[in-house]
């Protein structure tokens, strides 16, 4: 049992700490993860992450390092097998180690902290996760964003945003990025820092640059209020999703940078209208929407395009067909829905 | 075989009781073995003459994966009773229950555990499942509280008590409470409150032992009081013990006290 309560919605919290803290870890360029327990848990993780990679289409071998505890180092506790590891990994000519720590070191009480403290000539981040025990797979993700930020130093500000906390595990995490990306080009305000996707541990240092923060989704809520007070950095809570979503995203956004956003919504709108234009073939059809299988946000956008379209929501199981899953992002994210509702309801 | 758990407060005296009694046991031409179930690895020592033996834990933390033999482990002391210590981690670091199992799991794969009595000595306070190792299935069927008459004695006594009440239900379980041993401290209506103790939470006093000089006098020896001076009336108490010990058949379920129940026998012994 865990003393700590679980979220009851989405599968998107069946995983533990470990493999939503290394999801951030291992997208900062250059540096090693260190998971301190079972070389098991380096065995899973490592294989997840290489085969979402497959998925996205890009071959990754991500740098984790297994302190490979046995029996006896349970017995006497692991701190020696994570000062080996620790000393091994620094020879290495990484930028930075990240140090994630599984069920059984929380349980025997290693002090992680005690030895990640120690000099070893580059620096150590240490991502409070405790595996199983330290909560879920979004607590492993805020975990990640949360310590790595706190190297990063309060700085002048610019006229630009980041981009917080991207699902580096899905499908569509470039598209979802590019369309955010255009959004804010449409206002003239570039991105600074996507925090964490691809980066270097250099660039981290840069986080406090930002004007805005924009958050990927309303779980990383801690993580927005934890850089708000590091670093004064107010936030908007989700990407853009579906069609109105996106309009108000852009005026949420330019309220923040006092841009008029008169041209760029007018703009934005008529492009919503092509797209919809283009799949008036979909008029008249029955589709349906398990409310089980989906978020309340995802199911509002869904409502929302399908009553643009005028296609007929029936219940789950009264012959409509079935649609989904995934939430839109951005009407660009709209369109690509449409192109597989396209397929699924032609089939 | 008959094997025997000997659980208790820190302290309490289970290690002067349990080799006193693995002495006395041996002196009935017994074969015997005691295995020190506890990190501070001192629970044979006055069998072997003050050396502290190498540990079970001591070897696999040196070797690692290397094989370990029996013969490594396993000491022969006074009067050929033979003795293990399970040691375990420094103190504030690892799992030292988890040194236990391991320590169980290695004894049983060397053949170890035989004899006539195998007597486990182990530490005061059954903090996790480690510790409850002894009392499970195919271990220790027979489990002796070793207390005095002070109130944190008689209350981890009974704590224990609970855990032996957990085990036993289970259904292939054969751990049972053996009986309760007064170790002295010298108090006034001791061994009527601990035998009023004994049958309250279902069980009897085996045995009292009175608190005589001669247990720290054969300690300074480095020697078991059987070997020190086994004509005095101490080591016939001993020697009681062990008889009574071999002879018991009054094997039973434990039944805790609740805590304001216990305080209120302990007030009504002062």
């Amino acid at each position: 049992m865990s003393l700590n309560p679980l979220p009851i919605h989405t599968s998107r919290f069946g995983g533990c700490t470990l493999t939503g803290a290394l999801s951030v870890t291992t997208h900062v360029r250059n540096t090693a993860s260190i998971v301190h327990g079972p070389k098991g848990c380096t065995h899973h993780n490592f294989s997840l992450l290489h085969a979402t990679g497959l998925d996205n289409e890009t071959v990754t071998l991500p740098a984790l390092v297994s302190t490979a505890l046995c029996e006896s180092d349970i017995v006497f506790g692991g701190e020696t097998a994570l000062l080996r590891t620790l000393e091994s990994v620094a020879e290495r000519d990484v930028d930075a180690i990240f140090v994630l720590s599984t069920c059984i070191v929380d349980t025997i009480g290693d002090d992680v902290a005690a030895i990640c403290g120690r000099e070893y000539g580059v620096p150590v981040v240490i991502v409070p996760t405790a595996g199983f025990l330290g909560g879920t797979f979004q607590n492993g993700v805020a975990n990640a964003l949360c310590a790595i930020a706190g190297t990063a130093e309060p700085c002048p500000v610019n006229d630009c945003v980041n981009i917080i906390g991207e699902k580096n595990l899905e499908y569509e995490v470039e598209e979802n990025y590019a369309e955010v990306a255009r959004l804010l080009k449409t206002l003239g305000i570039p991105v600074n820092l996507r925090f964490v996707h691809d980066i270097t541990f250099d660039e981290i240092g840069t986080l406090g640059a930002a004007r805005l923060n924009i958050l990927r989704e309303p779980a990383l809520l801690s993580v927005g209020n934890y850089l708000k007070q590091r670093f004064g950095t107010p936030f908007i809570p989700t990407f853009p999703l579906g069609l109105a979503g996106t309009l108000s995203f852009v005026e949420a956004v330019a309220e923040v940078f006092g841009i008029d956003s008169s041209a760029a919504i007018k703009q934005e709108r008529q492009f919503q209208e092509d797209i919809l234009a283009g799949f008036s073939d979909l008029r008249g059809k029955d589709a349906s929407f398990d409310p089980a299988m989906h978020d309340p946000d995802s199911m509002s956008s869904f409502s929302e395009v399908a009553e643009a379209l005028r296609i007929n929501m029936k219940q789950p199981g009264m012959n409509g067909v079935p649609l989904g899953p995934g939430a839109p992002v951005g009407t660009t994210g709209v369109r690509r829905m449409l192109h597989r509702w396209r397929r699924q309801l032609h089939a | 075989m008959k094997q025997i758990a000997l659980y208790g407060k820190g302290g309490i005296g289970k290690s002067t009781t349990s080799a006193n009694l693995s002495a006395a046991l041996s002196g009935m031409g017994l074969d015997i073995l005691q295995i020190g179930c506890d990190p501070k690895r001192d629970s044979t020592r006055m069998l072997m003459h003050g050396q502290f033996i190498p540990t079970v834990m001591d070897l696999v933390r040196v070797r690692g994966e290397a094989p370990i033999t029996l013969e490594e482990v396993e000491f022969t002391g006074f009067n050929g009773v033979r003795c293990v210590e399970a040691g375990g981690p420094e103190p504030g670091v690892g799992c030292a229950g988890r040194g236990i199992i391991a320590t169980f799991q290695l004894l049983e794969k060397f053949g170890a555990l035989k004899g006539d009595v195998i007597v486990y000595d182990v530490l005061g306070d059954v903090v996790c499942g480690g510790f409850a190792m002894p009392m499970r299935e195919g271990y220790a069927q027979d489990v002796y509280l070793v207390t005095s008459g002070e109130l944190m004695s008689l209350y981890a006594a009974n704590n224990i008590c609970k855990a032996i009440q957990r085990l036993s239900s289970r259904t292939k379980s054969t751990c049972r409470l053996a009986g309760v041993i007064c170790n002295a401290k010298n108090q006034p209506n001791e061994e009527e409150l601990v035998a009023e103790f004994a049958k309250r939470v279902n069980s009897s006093l085996i045995q009292f032992i009175p608190r005589d000089r001669v247990v720290q006098l054969a300690e300074l020896n480095r020697k078991t009081v059987i070997e020190y001076e086994p004509e005095c009336a101490q080591a016939e108490c001993y020697r009681t013990l062990a008889r009574r010990v071999m002879e018991n058949t009054h094997f039973t379920i434990p039944t805790p006290l609740e805590i304001d129940e216990l305080e209120s026998l302990a007030y009504s012994y002062i």
